[in-house]
């Protein structure tokens, strides 16, 4: 405090006494920095003071310098040389006009009003230029001179007194507002701005969604396509399909049920009562009364596909049953509210009309019993597919050898199953198959796979992944001198020895599906392949793969869609080779080849190359080799 | 493509100037007539109607249809304003042949569902 300060310091302070008020004069509590720059000399306040008087000054200036102007105003009403003085004051005018029009203020207003023209749309443009120019100088030349920052102003809209800062907007009227106008006055300019990007991103979205498909042929899409995405974007406006044919259903189905657009509204766009077919993809929304309405709506229903049904219960299960005697297709997915005794109760009823049962990630329910139940009960199926039914143990694959006319059969259960049980379900009821496909089974081995190739003479679908003791031997043996026919689709990915020590596995015996077998596989169904999966069977060899892909020797005439991701090897050469040997292919999958990089392949038009390392090259694909 | 309707007494106004490229196929005429359901007449050039599969094979000169030998199709399930937006996307299929990154034609959303259904019907 000044009364407290040390003697050393009472010399400057009488030197100032003059401006400060007295040195005894009772104070508030100050700050540590107030205190220090007090005892420097240094006031705040007079920095303050100072500050102020500058710009009273300042204001004073321009003030006089109106009152001149005014003054000549005066001047002119006097009755003597009041022609002279009005051209006096004409050329004065004149010369302050061209003066603000060369400057910048002058130019920028010029084209905000232009601006402001355009949008109103008028039709008069240019032919009143000059008269604008004019009058916009004019308005410059006398407005009001604008307050300066730091001074207080009433606010044009809610002529509140506030402080005018650097920030402060000008009022459509041309006053400042205060702050709180000037925030909800740019709120307004932001809405009145067009959003641009919106429909920019969604475009990118779906660009990129037909990539990952391996659409990317050039052209428009499809007429079918559009209307199909056009319907999804509006479905909040539409009321009912009508009478779409049931591949259109199930096109809409599918692309509702990617948008998690399928609820209890859109799912009676499906409901058409003579119907025998209802697909839903995704299920997750509906509830008891919305599976009810499909039941007792579609009395025809011979072939259901509800997937991710996970709040379908017991008493869903039980109407179905009263209710829709046809049905002989039956697909449930994700139904984890259905209890074994229910489960057991639909093989009971169902079972003798079921062609075709395919179910995947149940928990809780459908057990041995349940299994042993389906067998039993159900003579007449062709289809089964028991995908992730962690209640099952091996028991229940050792009972399905007594399905005596299944056609098709997939299986992802049960991982632990031995070998042995294995070969013998393959042995007992392998001959008519058309599909098989075994998914991580860790314990299956080259009897497996001697089995499948003793046995099967149809398949046209053939899945065995995720193993890690088959050998290359067994592979390449599997598809040598084998009597079934090429296979259309081949499945073998994670085919692969799985050891950190040494990532490149034994190098006498190789593990999984590695040269041999992959060139074997390639001989024995090139011709007629049209989806290949090897992806991470990574003891595939560079040369193996050059070989397979050499254009000259081997063509492959109907490939599609290959998935290459993870197989090391795989370099820009290999790619290329791939592309002259596979003239119809469309979709190529490279994650995790990370010697491919995108500037060095050329890929042609109408192939979708996914998962390259430079992802932005990919997007970019030029036309290429002649493909026919 | 020119539309006649089917008040209109006046002959068709024949053939644009585009006549002068003249389509691959070997039929005299390179333009087709559409006819909606409601009697309006659409002349198309004929590689364009071809992207529709049904109309292709309506066309084609070997199946010996009706169609093939007049060059005229009666679309009795589509009426005049979907077949419009119908030649529309023939055209505008056509244009974007080889175009990349085609963008989606501008369909009005109250007529996508006749649409879907008559795309569904034409095969394209």
């Amino acid at each position: 405090m000044p009364s407290t300060l040390a003697p050393r310091h009472t010399r400057s302070i009488n030197a100032l006494a003059a401006r400060r008020p007295a040195t005894n004069a009772i104070r508030g509590p100050q700050s540590a920095l107030t205190d220090f720059l007090a005892s420097h000399n240094i006031s705040a306040h007079q920095i303050h003071q100072e500050h102020q008087r500058r710009l009273r000054e300042a204001q004073q200036q321009a003030a006089q310098e109106a009152g001149e102007a005014d003054e000549n105003k005066e001047n002119e009403s006097d009755p003597g040389d009041e022609a002279l003085e009005r051209k006096k004051r004409k050329r004065k005018e004149e010369k302050a006009i061209m003066k603000i029009k060369q400057s910048k203020e002058f130019k920028r207003r010029k084209f905000e009003e232009k601006n402001k023209k355009r949008q109103k749309g008028a039709g008069d443009d240019d032919d009143d230029g000059d008269y604008d120019d004019d009058s916009i100088a004019r308005n410059m030349l006398y407005k009001k001179a604008q307050p300066m920052p730091g001074q207080f102003e009433n606010c044009e809209i809610c002529e509140k007194r506030f402080t005018v800062t650097a920030y402060s907007k000008t009022g459509p009227e041309g006053g400042l507002l205060c702050t709180k106008c000037s925030k909800e006055l740019g709120k307004e300019e932001k809405k009145q701005q067009p959003k641009k990007r919106g429909p920019q991103k969604g475009k990118r979205w779906q660009r990129e969604n037909d990539r990952m498909m391996g659409d990317v042929k050039p052209g428009a899409k499809s007429l079918v396509d559009i209307c199909v995405r056009k319907v999804v974007a509006n479905i909040a406006d539409i009321e009912e399909f009508g009478d779409l044919p049931q591949t259109l259903l199930d096109r809409l189905s599918q692309v509702l049920s990617q948008k998690r657009a399928l609820d209890p509204r859109t799912l009676e766009f499906f409901l058409q009562a003579d119907s025998s077919k209802i697909t839903i993809y995704d299920a997750a929304k509906l509830e008891t009364d919305d599976f009810e309405k499909i039941f007792s709506f579609m009395p025809e229903l011979e072939d259901v596909n509800l997937r991710n049904a996970g709040q379908m219960k017991d008493e869903v299960l039980l109407y179905m049953l009263d209710h829709n005697p046809k049905i002989r297709h039956l697909q449930l997915g994700a139904a984890n509210l259905i209890t074994n005794k229910c489960w057991l109760q639909l093989f009971q009823k169902q079972g003798p009309k079921l062609e075709s049962f395919k179910t995947c990630n149940l928990d809780a329910a459908l057990d041995d019993s349940a299994i042993e139940a389906l067998v039993h009960h159900c003579p007449n199926l062709q289809r089964l597919k028991l995908k992730k039914c962690w209640q099952t143990t091996e028991r229940s694959i050792k009972c399905l050898t007594s399905l005596p006319s299944i056609h098709h059969l997939s299986l992802s259960i049960c991982p632990d199953t031995s070998a042995d049980t294995l070969s013998t379900l393959i042995t007992t009821i392998g001959t008519p198959l058309e599909t098989l496909s075994l998914e991580s089974f860790h314990n299956a081995d080259d009897t497996t796979l001697t089995a499948i190739h003793g046995t099967c003479t149809k398949l046209a679908k053939l899945r065995f992944t995720n193993n890690a003791i088959c050998t290359d031997a067994g592979f390449a043996s599997l598809f040598s001198n084998w009597p079934n026919p090429a296979i259309p689709t081949i499945d073998l990915c994670e085919n692969r020895d799985i050891d950190n020590q040494n990532p490149d596995g034994p190098a006498e015996t190789p593990i999984g599906l590695a040269s041999m077998g992959f060139q074997a596989l390639m001989t024995h169904s090139g011709s007629r392949l049209e989806k290949l999966n090897v992806k991470a069977c990574r003891h595939i060899s560079h040369g193996a793969l050059l070989r397979v892909f050499d254009h000259e020797k081997h063509t492959y005439p109907v490939l599609r869609d290959l998935d290459l991701s993870f197989v090391a090897p795989v370099d820009e050469v290999v790619v290329t080779a791939i592309f002259r040997s596979c003239p119809k292919l469309e979709k190529l999958a490279i994650f995790g080849c990370n010697q491919v990089r995108g500037r060095d392949v050329r890929i042609p038009a109408g192939v979708a190359v996914i998962g390259m390392m430079d992802a932005q090259e990919s997007v970019v694909v030029e036309g290429g080799w002649e493909r026919g | 493509m020119t539309v006649r309707s089917p008040t209109d007494s006046t002959p068709a106004a024949g053939i644009d100037s585009a006549s002068s490229s003249i389509s691959p196929m070997t039929n005299p005429s390179p333009f087709v007539t559409l006819i909606s359901s409601d009697g309006f007449e659409f002349h198309v050039r004929r590689s364009a109607a071809c992207v529709s599969g049904t109309i292709r094979r309506m066309l084609n000169t070997r199946s010996n249809f009706s169609e093939s030998v007049t060059g005229v199709c009666h679309l009795e399930n589509l009426n005049a304003m979907v077949l419009e937006k119908v030649v529309e996307y023939f055209y505008y299929n056509e244009k974007h042949k080889d175009s990349r990154d085609v963008p989606d034609m501008e369909i009005p959303s109250e007529l996508c569902l006749e649409l879907l259904m008559a795309a569904e019907y034409l095969d394209t």
